[in-house]
């Protein structure tokens, strides 16, 4: 993976140092709070209900060992003893203490890691393919890409004041596994007929209150142009994106109130003016970040393990090699997404034991590699057949094992009203309700891919938006409840959800999917996934068998 | 009824005031009968830049012979996140603890008097 050079380590201990002395002023009644809270803020650091919480920056959802063992260590001394993964592939720390944070931006600037540009009106942290460089469908390593991305946007002077924050995501498989139609602007690199790579553009995308599915502007852009054409769309957003109303700020309302053809005409002659030779990477530079991501030294073994075979014979094990264990490129290799997921547990927490488990078992059996997914699970990208049976037994030792992806229990939740100041209702609850109702992995296994996603406000950090099933927290009068959408996805097809009918309160929620998905399987022909269902007889019998008692 | 709470400066914890200091404890929070002198108490808390962050007022209500704030929000807030009951000011688990948590009346979101949505 990339180690950052001299330049980076530099920027890192210069920002940190910076901070150190932000805070201190802050602390001495230097500066006001509301000086300081731009300040904190550009550095991750959110003031939230119980206590600060610190962002901290995940580049592409990339982690090495070492990393992962610090941000255990980190969150042990100086939070709760656990980190919360988002769908941003960022990991949060709740219970951060702001006399304490300058000293833990030093402790993760040792290992490379930062909160820069995790919140503000700028570029965020750039996200990726979470099986980059394992899985077999990528016709290159978008990792690259990313990483080229997160240089040229790091501290970027034009675009370091944007309208509203701004997300970028890059893959570079034919299956999409990181919602790029919700993001600002979604990247999806292809080879085309010549052999050259090329990126189709999409741009406009994004959840919250107005969702909407980012448009292509481009369906191949030379890969060599990638910088030159997002200093085009970014400029155009910069100029003429609102500022007069943060409801209204982001890029997509930009593209849908000109349409995307006036949107792309404008892109496109803003990029005639930019000169390719300055503004784009020099490929000297772009083999130098293509050199970090060298293949790894990986064995010539034979496609079939005896060892994994026997093991089938458990059927624990057995279900986790249907759920958890993906095609890798390298014939005896398997990619495994490690569920932070277990029915009961809060989506997206990992203790510090944990995080330490993880990274010894990456260190023993993945090259010490360890991801991200957005779906907040992490992966294990590079693992022996051979040792798929000793790396379950030892998932299962630190409650890691749940062979549950992409299942019901697979939910992805915000933090909600527990954590976070801007929520309307609780998500995390709703989550352990719904999994613990859901709970028996076979009943899971035969309800088949359904896809829950909860947010406990408007803002949509928990993709309701992209929910199979989508349950969005509102407020009535004071009480908690929860407004249903169904048939949203963030793949290849992706789709927004369509509102149900009226919100039903907390206590209802684990019922009401139980209906639906009972409704779904009435109505199941084949193999049909909740989805194909759904889309097959559209929303009136599960709006009919959801509010049947409610006449 | 209300009650004054705020974020500490230093380590972000929710605060109670409690005649001229802060306590850590809603139960240990001074609550006020007379508009006129929670808008002082929150005045001289506006005057601690150094000590708290965002001072602001909540209303509270009696019920069961134990005083819970009436928005679930400030429930949250002076209990810690309902995931996680060992975290927060709940872990001790006293008997205000046990009544703001089984507070189950209809608590509204205006809870936070003079809201004003950032």
């Amino acid at each position: 993976m990339y180690r950052y050079d001299a330049y980076d380590k530099a920027m890192l201990t210069d920002r940190s140092n910076e901070f150190r002395h932000q805070v201190a002023r802050r602390l001495a009644g230097e500066i006001t709070e509301d000086q300081f809270k731009p300040l904190r803020l550009m550095n991750g650091l959110y003031l939230q209900l119980h206590a600060y919480m610190l962002r901290v920056a995940i580049p592409y959802g990339t982690l090495s060992t070492r990393q992962l063992r610090r941000l255990a260590w980190v969150a042990k001394t100086y939070d709760k003893g656990y980190g919360h993964f988002t769908t941003r592939t960022n990991l949060q720390l709740h219970w951060i203490k702001l006399r304490d944070a300058p000293d833990v931006m030093d402790a993760l600037a040792e290992v490379d890691l930062h909160a820069i540009q995790t919140s503000g009106n700028c570029i965020r942290n750039v996200t990726a393919d979470p099986y980059a460089g394992a899985t077999a469908d990528e016709v290159d390593d978008p990792r690259v890409w990313a990483e080229v991305i997160r240089q040229w946007s790091t501290f970027h002077p034009e675009f370091s004041y944007l309208p509203r924050k701004f997300k970028i995501a890059v893959t570079a498989s034919a299956k999409d596994r990181t919602a790029a139609r919700s993001y600002d602007i979604g990247l999806q690199l292809r080879r085309g007929r010549d052999g050259a790579l090329g990126f189709e553009v999409m741009v406009g995308g994004g959840q919250g209150r107005s969702p909407f599915l980012a448009k292509t502007v481009r369906e191949s852009l030379p890969a060599g142009w990638l910088l030159s054409y997002l200093e085009a769309i970014i400029r155009v957003y910069n100029r003429h994106g609102r500022r007069d109303n943060i409801h209204k700020a982001r890029i997509k309302i930009l593209v849908n109130s000109l349409g995307v053809e006036e949107f792309t005409r404008q892109v496109e002659a803003e990029w005639a003016k930019i000169d390719s030779a300055t503004s784009d990477l020099p490929d000297t530079e772009l083999a130098r970040i293509r050199g970090a991501f060298h293949p790894n030294t990986f064995q010539t073994l034979p496609p079939v393990s005896h060892a994994f075979e026997a093991a089938l014979a458990d059927p624990d094990f057995a279900r986790f090699a249907r759920r958890n264990v993906h095609p890798h490129k390298i014939p005896g290799y398997a990619i495994v997404d490690v569920s932070l997921k277990a029915p009961g547990q809060t989506p997206g927490d990992c203790s510090s034991e944990q995080m330490e488990a993880i990274a010894d078992l990456a260190d023993q059996y993945s090259f010490g590699e360890v991801r991200v997914n957005y779906t907040q699970n992490l992966v294990l990208p590079h693992v022996k057949l051979d040792d798929l049976p000793a790396l379950h037994a030892a998932l299962k030792a630190v409650d890691l094992a749940s062979a549950n992806i992409d299942l019901i229990t697979d939910i992805i939740a915000c933090p909600g009203l527990d954590y976070c100041s801007l929520a309307n209702a609780r998500a995390i609850p709703v989550a352990q309700a719904i999994a613990q109702r859901f709970a028996d992995p076979e009943r899971a296994e035969a309800i088949g891919e359904l896809k829950v996603k909860i947010s406990g406000c408007i803002n949509a950090c928990g993709h309701h938006h992209l929910g199979n099933i989508g349950i969005l927290g509102v407020d009535k009068k004071g009480e908690e409840f929860y407004q249903i959408s169904l048939g949203g996805s963030g793949d290849n097809d992706a789709t927004l959800a369509e509102i149900l009918g009226p919100a039903v309160h907390f206590s209802k929620v684990p019922d009401a999917v139980e209906t639906l998905v009972d409704t779904y399987l009435s109505q199941r022909q084949g193999g049909e996934r909740f989805l194909d269902t759904l889309r097959r007889t559209g929303l009136t019998p599960f709006k009919e068998a959801l509010y049947a008692d409610a006449d | 009824m209300k009650v004054l709470t705020a974020n500490s400066l230093t380590t972000g914890e929710v605060v109670f005031w409690s005649r001229g200091r802060w306590a850590l404890d809603f139960s240990d929070g001074e609550r006020f009968a007379d508009d006129a002198v929670a808008d002082a108490a929150l005045a001289a808390a506006e005057s601690q830049p150094r000590v708290v962050v965002a001072p602001y007022l909540i209303d509270v209500e009696e019920a069961a012979g134990h005083w819970i704030p009436v928005s679930y929000r400030e429930r949250i807030r002076a209990l810690g996140p309902t995931n996680t009951p060992q975290h927060g000011k709940q872990a001790d688990g006293h008997a205000d603890v046990q009544a703001l948590a089984a507070a189950t009346s209809a608590a509204r979101s205006s809870g936070r008097v003079k809201l004003i949505k950032r």
